[in-house]
């Protein structure tokens, strides 16, 4: 058995009940809760020192600057980018992909450039590159599922080739919970010097990994699925990808001088954050990783044994079917499954009443969806705070659901 | 804030510059903005060989700005480029806490201060700047 870790105290969402039940949140992929300390965080921020950052010379002005620039240097550690320069903060990972597709890919594709991605994609991760293509006239090339129902390497190789300007890939897929072997793909695109762009979305706080090692150009995570509030997140670009990148948005901050018809551009990374910034939000996220450094190691581990559990537990509900690979070492704690004759949503809409969230769906990947062979699927999600007895409620609901709807 | 920041050689320096306007047919010229306020400032030099003969700085600027320009006009006039390379960077890793401040860039110690005031670093730093600049077009 695996024990409910002692991080379970420090969520309070944890203690509500839904619908009567004690609330089992199983949909960490999509959104994970927040640590008080996060919380308490955005409070302290506004009680105590907001202002407007970067304009003002007064003491509050500053405070806010030194925390907004701080939780920048706090993502750079987490990521380990070597300086907090080639952090960009941006809404989310969505923002930060699609900075890099209109901001790099649209200002430097031609046609006949091709970008390379993967059906296995979320759509912040392919959408982007289709707005770009169709932008510049670029070809949009995706590698295929392999019958193993994880990401065919060995096509996404063959595809990299001296058109391929840039390979978008994720981390950790947030479907089918595999782990993308970046190195060879990383190695392939920089030797017909291509670009790598990695979402990192679902594993920032569920895999130990390091920008300098993984040698990737750009990646991309959000603030809320790591423990932080939403509305922030980052665009991790080596320096001088980043100085490629044209900004998209203009405005306020990101200049160093404006005259009535023309601009220069101000430094990095602020050049890349036109507008007030997200300041409270990128505080509570250097809160979020001040919560999980410490905690990191034994996180993973229980991550991984609840992993293992869940697969365990799901594998022996008769009739389910689950996507992706069977094996634990293979897999981050992100499960989606389907339940013969039981419509996804029909089942967590069952499920919800019994206290159990999870979501229902295709996702944001509906390509993936498409090859699966199915148009929807639960999916449970494991995070820190995530216990046994989360999974047993799960699966005692699957088959009160089953004996309910399966025809 | 302290009042110790402008304490009297700052004054002096703003209220009194030294080598402020252009540089009659300068060999190299660089401007620098303070984006945060609309500061900005022109230095203008004339090299012989790797040797900066004269310096001029024309600023619109905070006292901060100008005392800053006025006291690195002093300290580069008549040294050699690479000299005044070295200090605009020394002087930068001073302000940003990296570093402790060269003997050389003693008469700079006042405008430390601004160490802990880090919306004000860019004024100390906004002649240096252009300096690099400038010296950049070698």
């Amino acid at each position: 058995m695996v024990e409910a870790a002692s991080f379970r105290g420090d969520f309070p969402i944890l203690q509500r009940r839904i619908h009567g039940q004690p609330l089992a949140y199983l949909d960490s992929a999509a959104t994970t809760q927040k640590p008080r300390a996060v919380i308490e965080a955005l409070t302290v921020f506004y009680e105590q020192h907001n202002a407007n950052v970067h304009r003002g010379v007064y003491t509050l002005s500053e405070e806010a600057s030194a925390l907004y620039e701080s939780a920048r240097a706090k993502v750079a550690r987490h990521l380990g980018a070597d300086s907090p320069r080639s952090i960009v903060f941006t809404r989310g990972t969505t923002e930060a992909l699609n900075l890099v597709a209109a901001g790099w890919a649209g200002s430097r594709l031609r046609p006949g450039d091709e970008i390379v991605a993967t059906e296995v994609e979320h759509h912040s991760n392919l959408i982007p590159w289709q707005m770009a293509a169709r932008h510049t006239g670029a070809s949009l090339r995706l590698a295929r599922l392999g019958a193993d129902q994880t990401l065919d390497v060995g096509h996404l190789l063959s595809l990299i080739g001296p058109r391929t300007r840039l390979v978008a890939v994720s981390l950790t897929s947030n479907v089918l919970g595999t782990v993308t072997p970046l190195g060879e793909i990383v190695a392939r695109a920089h030797a017909v010097g291509a670009r790598v762009v990695v979402d990192a979305a679902q594993a920032a706080a569920h895999l130990r990994f390091d920008v300098r090692a993984l040698d990737c150009d750009f990646l991309a995570v959000s603030g809320h699925k790591l423990y932080g509030p939403t509305g922030i997140g980052a665009l991790y670009g080596k320096p001088d990808c980043l100085e490629e990148v044209e900004p998209v948005q203009g405005g306020g901050g990101m200049i160093e001088w404006v005259e009535a018809q023309t601009a220069r551009w101000g430094p990095l990374p602020a050049r890349l954050e036109a507008g007030t910034p997200s300041v409270a939000d990128a505080h509570a996220l250097g809160a979020a990783l001040d919560y999980l450094r410490p905690r990191m190691e034994e996180a993973l581990r229980h991550e991984q044994r609840l992993t293992a559990y869940a697969l365990e537990r799901l594998l022996a509900v008769p009739g389910l079917t689950l996507f992706g690979p069977k094996k634990p070492v293979l897999r981050a704690g992100v499960f989606a499954f389907n339940l013969p004759g039981v419509h996804p949503h029909d089942a967590a809409e069952l499920l919800d009443g019994q206290g159990v969230a999870l979501r229902a769906g295709h996702h944001c990947c509906q390509p993936l969806m498409r090859r699966l062979g199915v148009t929807a699927t639960l999916r449970a999600s494991l995070a820190i705070y995530s216990s046994t007895e989360d999974v047993d409620r799960l699966v005692a609901g699957l088959s009160t659901v089953r004996a309910a709807l399966a025809s | 804030m302290s009042q110790d920041l402008y304490r009297a050689t700052v004054l002096e320096h703003s209220r009194h510059p030294q080598n402020t306007g252009r540089v009659a047919h300068p060999t190299h010229q660089a401007r620098a903005a303070n984006p945060l306020c609309g500061d900005e400032l022109e230095v203008t030099l004339r090299l012989t060989g790797q040797h900066v003969e004269q310096v001029r700085v024309a600023v619109r600027g905070c006292v901060i700005s100008q005392a800053s320009a006025s006291l690195m006009s002093v300290i580069v006039q008549g040294h050699r480029a690479d000299e005044a390379r070295r200090w605009a960077g020394q002087w930068r890793s001073a302000l940003e806490g990296e570093a402790d401040l060269p003997p050389d860039l003693e008469s700079l110690r006042p405008l430390l201060e601004l160490r802990n005031h880090r919306s004000r670093t860019g004024c100390a730093l906004l002649a240096w700047v252009a300096l690099e600049r400038a010296l950049g077009q070698t």
